[in-house]
């Protein structure tokens, strides 16, 4: 064999016994590297030192509504001379927006941060974990009066109550009586007295609608929900439906007609008013009809008419005072009392109605907003409207009804408690005065 | 180092650190408000864990350059530079929450990935050619030394055919030339060796000079075998030790040039490794430093 002439002894003597003394040049190019690399690293963070800017160190992306201060560390990391920590503080959040306490009576006030926490990536900061409410509301304590609310919620599906509005012994402060079930059926009268059918929709609208009403007046002003003072929440102005009027919704099929020789009817209004419009038309009539003051009366049977002599002369106040009684009597017994609750007194004075009270909000301790609901039709939650008939029903759908979609299963909808309620009160928010401007703003400086 | 029954403890430790690590970081991160953050209580000990390690694993380079310091045994160092290394990219995924982050902290993963990558495949390089290197080439030497043997077999190569011309290694005609100078002189001379002159010139002085080629003749085993088993057909009996010695140099020198790859793939991962360690060290202070303060 070849390789039998070649010894490792003969081998070994070969060997440079200095070689260890001259580095290897793969060895030198490793050292190079080792030396090389780390010194590149820190010229990348002295690059974004001497720019002076500090978003290399961003612990990562900002959230969709502070993206704009991304190269603005130093607004929320406020550095004091006497401390190492420059971490966000309350201070920092403050001096751009207001938070508002929650509650009064609540033990504790939680970091803004540890419920809006950023560097999440493009999240909304209001999508706070539910673990950040029931930290109090899953055991509630509170300083001073003992709290009206539930003590003991874990989430939307555990421990949350029913609606307070559907809760046993709530009642539908309102007084205006109507029949959702006969409103929904086929063939009604409509204002022409051709058959209709109406829907949900020809009444119940989001104030800022633009569509016209097909049986009322067109929606051309927004029509007041709730101010926002008397609500703990912003809302969006299609996120409920506007209160439901006589002029815009009723009138077109509902007349108020008083009597048969007018045409238009009364006007929606108090009964001092409208007692007030009836003088003024019969007065108005009669000055140009002094025919009728030597005719009889309309022979109308209404009951408790005094039967008319069959010729008789009146004066013209008589003649009014008489016209008006029979429309008044005709209004306050019968067109008014239909929706209204009156209170007709046993003398000759003016019924007292009651006020309407109509609900705007429900729930006024959450949000709610229709408009994303809009995928539904009204009757998959208000199925309850089909066959109600009594003005006290109230037609909210349950908080089952909620968890069908909204639940923590896989495919299920939002259903933390950002999704409706709020933490801060907002009726007690402070104006808060800006202190950047636009131009260190972009440049990061 | 070969990963064999004598990791075992190490194994089975890191095993457990792995096991109690996730059985932590499971129900912290389903429990995390909004996911698992490297600030948190929790989150801040994975990070000192995962670093911890991670200076431990770079420590090995000063024990290195500290043999004879009583440190501990260089085996248990590699060993916990292994494994701890290994353990340090789960610890610090947890701290991370497998997020990347801003971009520090992104450079810092990558980085991570990069090292412990390239850790577990020099592991295995280093499992797997030690032992193909025993097999593959019985004349394995110092691979510092490779080019320095390198160059003495070519100069025993040059001295063989110029004794075999009956030159002498001090004559005039050696000292004025080169090797290549005194074989091509003594073609001529000697006609009876031509045929090993013509060889020795042609192909193997090539090949052993010009270590970069590949597709010489006598760079593979079986052609080569061929070509000296043809050249001694036309050798007459005395050229025919030469032509052996000669065989057997370019056999070693094919096993230097096996022995020489193998060894490269033994030391490029590190040319990765080391200074990416050493990038992930430096940075990581600056991002304990920074994520503290912020």
């Amino acid at each position: 064999m070849a390789r039998e002439e070649r010894t490792t002894k003969k081998r070994a003597q070969r060997i440079d016994l200095n070689y260890f003394k001259r580095p290897h040049p793969l060895r030198r190019m490793r050292f190079w590297l080792s030396v090389g690399i780390p010194v590149l690293a820190v010229l990348w963070l002295a690059w974004h030192g001497f720019a002076g800017s500090n978003r290399i160190y961003s612990g990562g992306k900002m959230s969709a509504a502070h993206a704009v201060l991304t190269a603005k560390c130093d607004v929320c990391h406020v550095r004091t001379a006497s401390s190492f920590s420059a971490k966000a503080s309350d201070q920092a959040c403050l001096s751009c927006h207001d938070g508002p306490m929650h509650h009064p009576n609540q033990v504790f006030t939680p970091q803004c941060s540890s419920c809006h926490e950023e560097h999440r990536g493009r999240m909304r900061l209001t999508a706070t974990a539910d673990v950040r409410c029931t930290q109090c509301h899953a055991d509630l304590r509170t300083t001073g009066v003992p709290t009206e609310y539930v003590r003991d919620i874990e989430k939307f599906g555990d421990g949350h109550p029913e609606f307070a509005a559907l809760r046993p012994g709530a009642v539908d402060p309102g007084t205006i009586k109507l029949n959702h079930a006969i409103h929904l059926k086929k063939n009604l009268k409509g204002p022409n007295g051709e058959p209709v059918a109406m829907g949900c929709e020809d009444c119940h609208r989001p104030p800022t609608s633009a569509q016209p009403l097909r049986f009322g007046a067109t929606m051309t002003a927004p029509l007041a929900i709730a101010r926002k003072a008397d609500l703990p929440m912003a809302i969006s102005e299609r996120a409920y439906m506007a209160p439901v009027t006589y002029a815009k919704h009723c009138a077109a099929c509902h007349g108020l007609q008083f009597d048969k020789r007018f045409t238009d009817g009364v006007p929606h209004d108090t009964p001092g008013v409208i007692h007030a419009f009836l003088v003024q038309r019969f007065q108005q009539y009669i000055a140009t009809h002094p025919a009728e003051l030597r005719e009889a009366g309309p022979d109308r049977t209404l009951p408790q008419k005094p039967v008319p002599v069959a010729y008789r002369i009146v004066t013209p106040s008589q003649w009014v005072t008489e016209r008006v009684s029979e429309s008044e009597e005709l209004l306050w017994r019968k067109t008014c009392k239909q929706c209204h609750a009156l209170t007709i007194p046993s003398d000759s004075s003016l019924p007292a109605v009651a006020k309407s009270n109509i609900t705007a909000r429900w729930m006024p301790h959450a949000d709610f907003n229709h408009e994303r609901h809009q995928l539904l039709q009204c009757t998959a939650c208000h199925g309850a409207a089909l066959t109600s008939h009594e003005t006290a029903d109230i037609l909210l759908p349950g908080i089952k009804t909620c968890e069908k979609c909204h639940n923590s299963s896989v495919d299920g909808a939002e259903s933390r408690c950002f999704e409706c309620h709020t933490y801060h009160d907002w009726t007690r928010q402070k104006e808060v005065k800006g202190n950047l401007m636009l131009d260190g703003l972009r440049r990061g400086q | 180092m070969r990963i064999d029954h004598t990791h075992k403890k190490w194994f089975a430790v890191s095993l457990v650190i792995f096991g109690v690590a996730t059985a932590i970081y499971v129900p912290y991160a389903a429990q995390s408000s909004s996911g698992p953050r490297g600030g948190s209580a929790i989150g801040l000990t994975f990070g000192i864990v995962g670093s911890a390690f991670m200076i431990f694993a770079g420590l090995l380079a000063g024990r290195k350059k500290l043999p004879i310091w009583r440190l501990g045994r260089a085996q248990t160092w590699m060993r916990g530079h292994l494994w701890l290394g290994l353990l340090s990219l789960p610890i610090i995924c947890y701290h991370a929450g497998f997020h990347f982050g801003g971009p520090l902290t992104a450079v810092l993963m990558v980085l991570v990935i990069i090292v412990v990558a390239s850790g577990l495949f020099g592991a295995a390089l280093q499992h797997y050619l030690p032992q193909m290197i025993t097999v593959q080439v019985p004349g394995e030497t110092i691979f510092e030394q490779i080019d320095h043997i390198r160059g003495q077999l070519l100069a025993d190569a040059d001295k063989l055919m110029a004794s075999s011309a009956g030159i002498e290694d001090d004559s005039p005609a050696v000292a004025a030339s080169g090797g290549l100078e005194l074989a091509t002189a003594t073609v001529a001379v000697e006609d009876e060796i031509a045929p090993l002159r013509s060889f020795y010139v042609l192909e193997m002085r090539p090949f052993l000079a010009n270590h970069g080629e590949r597709h010489q003749l006598l760079a593979d085993e079986d052609r080569a075998y061929s070509a000296f088993q043809g050249l001694r057909t036309l050798l007459p009996v005395n050229a025919q030790q030469t032509a052996k010695k000669l065989e057997a140099i370019c056999d070693e020198e094919r096993q230097l040039r096996r022995q020489a790859k193998l060894h490269h793939w033994l030391y490029y991962w590190l040319m990765l490794h080391v200074p990416l360690s050493f990038a992930l060290l430096l940075l990581g202070c600056v991002h304990a430093f920074t994520a503290l303060r912020y």
